[in-house]
């Protein structure tokens, strides 16, 4: 027995170039085998939830946040539903044993850190706030679940939508900005202002200098006097003081007593294919005939 | 005191008033002027006044007007139920942002707000904010007893102030309303900006009733500055005064804080700065009282638009700045008064 021990030993560590060639093959094999689809996938968060039950077949799926059941903030509820939700919480998702986690940037970092730790696989998706980075993690996220073609053909559904509704070049541009509860709008670099651009119309409040989500003055905004105002609320039915100042009578005066139009949040609190809903929404009120009737009264 | 002196006083008296209603006036019509944009207000104002519909005249008329008179209203219903508080009470620490007037009706407004009930009539707003503020005082009162020193009143306050506190803090928390969670610093600070027309509207009915039960009580607070007993054969009935006052307050506190939130400071201040110029008397502090807040919270209001700071402040934000060390100010100069 002992001497059957020691020979094996002996084996083992005679057989370098076997160990070697072993090595190579792993390293060669690895790839191959990350490749393979994952089949547990976890999200964490309402923006790669959203993408996975958009890319991946229902069985890849173990379980999605539970912000993604809620109606007003996910696109995805209905499908969400059909999943156990999460609360990316730690212990939670090692009962779940995932083969792959999907979680935003700024996903809660301990989380992240401590599944890396304990050997899982974590991809971060960024945040995006125009159509390049919409495309850009739609693909990624096909890529990570093996998708890729269903990827390619959300990506084209989506720019032939986007397309069918672009401004042609000789269409007057109206003026909007969008305005939230707290005075709150949507400068350059937000979604926001790539899809009122998509829908031809110019966004005051990126010709103000706003860059990102930042306040607006309600004097700055009656002197820029937009044609329409655009809401994206996040909770309609509730009271707050902030949400009372959304129907200061100035703001109804300025746009001539067209009503603020709200456009449903869902739509682009996370980057992804739905974009396009609100970019037809957006055209579709930009070709309501009473902008290029009364666009212009006031000078 | 002779006929002659006091003749002389009613003169002086309606002399201040007339010198306080002016200042008034200049910075209403000053603060018209300033804004976050620089615009021609001669020309809104014609425009606003010949009905040409401008853009100009429509930031005059529906922004900054708006928000003058409601600086004016709830600077003159704190100022006025500050003075009426310390004479009533016959403490100087009294006042709405003290003995739990203010934190109480900011409670009763939130309550009335986030569960919903403010949108079912326009009433429930400021009403929230009477229950809360007339509660509020009451406790504070039953906590210090009936011949409290400035130490037992201050400490009930404080009680009273942190209880509201952390109520709002819980009830924002659980409002369905996301945009719920920020306004916490509106309710502890206060804010005057982005109010509309309606709003105004809203807080008038409140603070005018408020001003009008306290008008009659100068002659009561005066007697009672010779001791209860004294006012008491003076025919002043106490309980009636001490509920007049307090319903008073609620009335007109009620109103403001629910719509500009609690801005501190100004209720204990400015009876403080304008008693020397009355002689010490609580009657005749009433109305200089009054004018006083309101020129107060407007040269307040007026300053944080002027400030630099790119983005706008809180006005409560100023009055705590000059009021809290105010009030260190009274606390050193009655720690001397005790030694």
């Amino acid at each position: 027995m002992t001497a059957q021990l020691d020979a094996g030993i002996l084996s083992y560590e005679c057989n370098a170039p076997v160990r070697f060639l072993l090595l190579i093959s792993c390293l060669l094999l690895f790839p191959v085998r990350a490749a393979d689809p994952p089949s547990r996938v976890v999200s964490i968060n309402l923006c790669s939830d959203q993408l996975l039950l958009m890319l991946a077949r229902p069985e890849q799926i173990a379980s999605v946040s539970r912000m993604s059941l809620e109606p007003n903030s996910s696109f995805m509820a209905g499908s969400a539903a059909n999943y156990p939700p999460n609360d990316a919480m730690i212990e939670q998702l090692l009962g779940l044993n995932p083969d792959l986690v999907l979680a935003s940037e700024f996903s809660p970092h301990p989380v992240i850190r401590i599944l890396r730790h304990l050997g899982y696989r974590v991809e971060t998706l960024p945040l995006s706030s125009n159509l390049e980075d919409i495309r850009r993690n739609i693909r990624h996220t096909a890529a990570l679940l093996g998708a890729g073609d269903k990827g390619e053909r959300l990506v084209a559904e989506m720019d032939r939508r986007l397309q069918r509704v672009a401004p042609t070049s000789a269409e007057a541009r109206p003026s909007a900005l969008f305005y939230q509860p707290r005075g709150y709008t949507s400068g350059l670099d937000t979604l926001q202002h790539a899809a009122l651009v998509l829908a031809g119309w110019r966004n005051l409040s990126a010709e103000q200098g706003i860059r990102g989500y930042g306040a607006i003055d309600l004097e700055t905004l009656l002197l820029a006097q937009p044609q329409q105002l655009f809401s994206s609320a996040y909770a309609p039915g509730t009271d707050s003081l902030a949400q009372r100042q959304m129907h200061h009578p100035a703001l109804n005066w300025i746009t001539q007593g067209r009503p603020i139009i709200d456009i449903p949040y869902s739509y682009w609190i996370c980057g992804g294919p739905m974009i396009a809903d609100a970019v037809e929404a957006l055209a579709k009120a930009r070709l309501d005939p009473s902008h290029h009737t009364s666009g212009n009264k006031h000078p | 005191m002779t006929l002659s002196t006091s003749g002389g006083k009613a003169d002086y008296q309606g002399r201040l008033i007339a010198l306080m209603a002016a200042a008034l006036a200049c910075l209403f019509v000053l603060s018209l002027f300033i804004g976050s944009n620089p615009i021609p207000v001669l020309t809104a104002a014609l425009d606003a006044a010949g009905d040409t519909q401008s853009v100009i005249a429509l930031i005059l008329t529906e922004v900054r007007l708006p928000r003058a008179l409601i600086a004016l209203v709830a600077g003159a219903t704190l100022g006025v139920c500050g003075a009426s508080m310390q004479g009533l009470l016959q403490n100087p620490l009294a006042s709405p942002g003290l003995v739990g007037s203010a934190s109480g009706a900011a409670l009763g407004a939130s309550l009335a707000l986030y569960s919903g009930v403010a949108a079912s009539f326009w009433l429930a707003l400021p009403a929230g904010g009477m229950i809360g503020s007339l509660l509020a005082t009451l406790l504070v009162y039953t906590l210090a007893g009936r011949a409290a020193g400035t130490a037992t009143l201050i400490l009930a306050g404080v009680a009273v102030n942190s209880i509201a506190l952390s109520l709002i803090s819980l009830l924002i928390n659980l409002a369905p309303s996301p945009y719920a969670v920020r306004e916490i610093v509106l309710w502890m600070l206060g804010s005057l900006a982005n109010h509309s027309m309606g709003d105004f509207w809203i807080l008038l009915p409140g603070s005018l009733l408020g001003w009008m039960l306290l008008a009659g009580t100068g002659r009561s607070l005066d007697a009672l500055t010779l001791g209860e007993e004294t006012a008491h054969t003076l025919g002043v009935n106490l309980d009636r005064l001490r509920w007049r006052i307090f319903f008073a307050v609620a009335l007109a506190v009620g109103s403001a804080v629910s719509i500009t939130g609690a801005i501190g400071f100004i209720g204990l201040v400015t009876p403080h700065l304008l008693r020397p110029l009355v002689g010490f008397q609580p009657g005749r502090l009433l109305p200089v009282s009054a004018l006083g807040g309101a020129i107060l919270l407007l040269c307040a209001d007026i300053g944080v638009r002027l400030f630099p700071a790119g983005t706008e402040i809180k006005v409560g934000v100023l009055t705590s700045l000059v009021g809290a060390p105010f009030f260190l100010f009274l606390i050193v100069k009655s720690r001397r008064w005790q030694i």
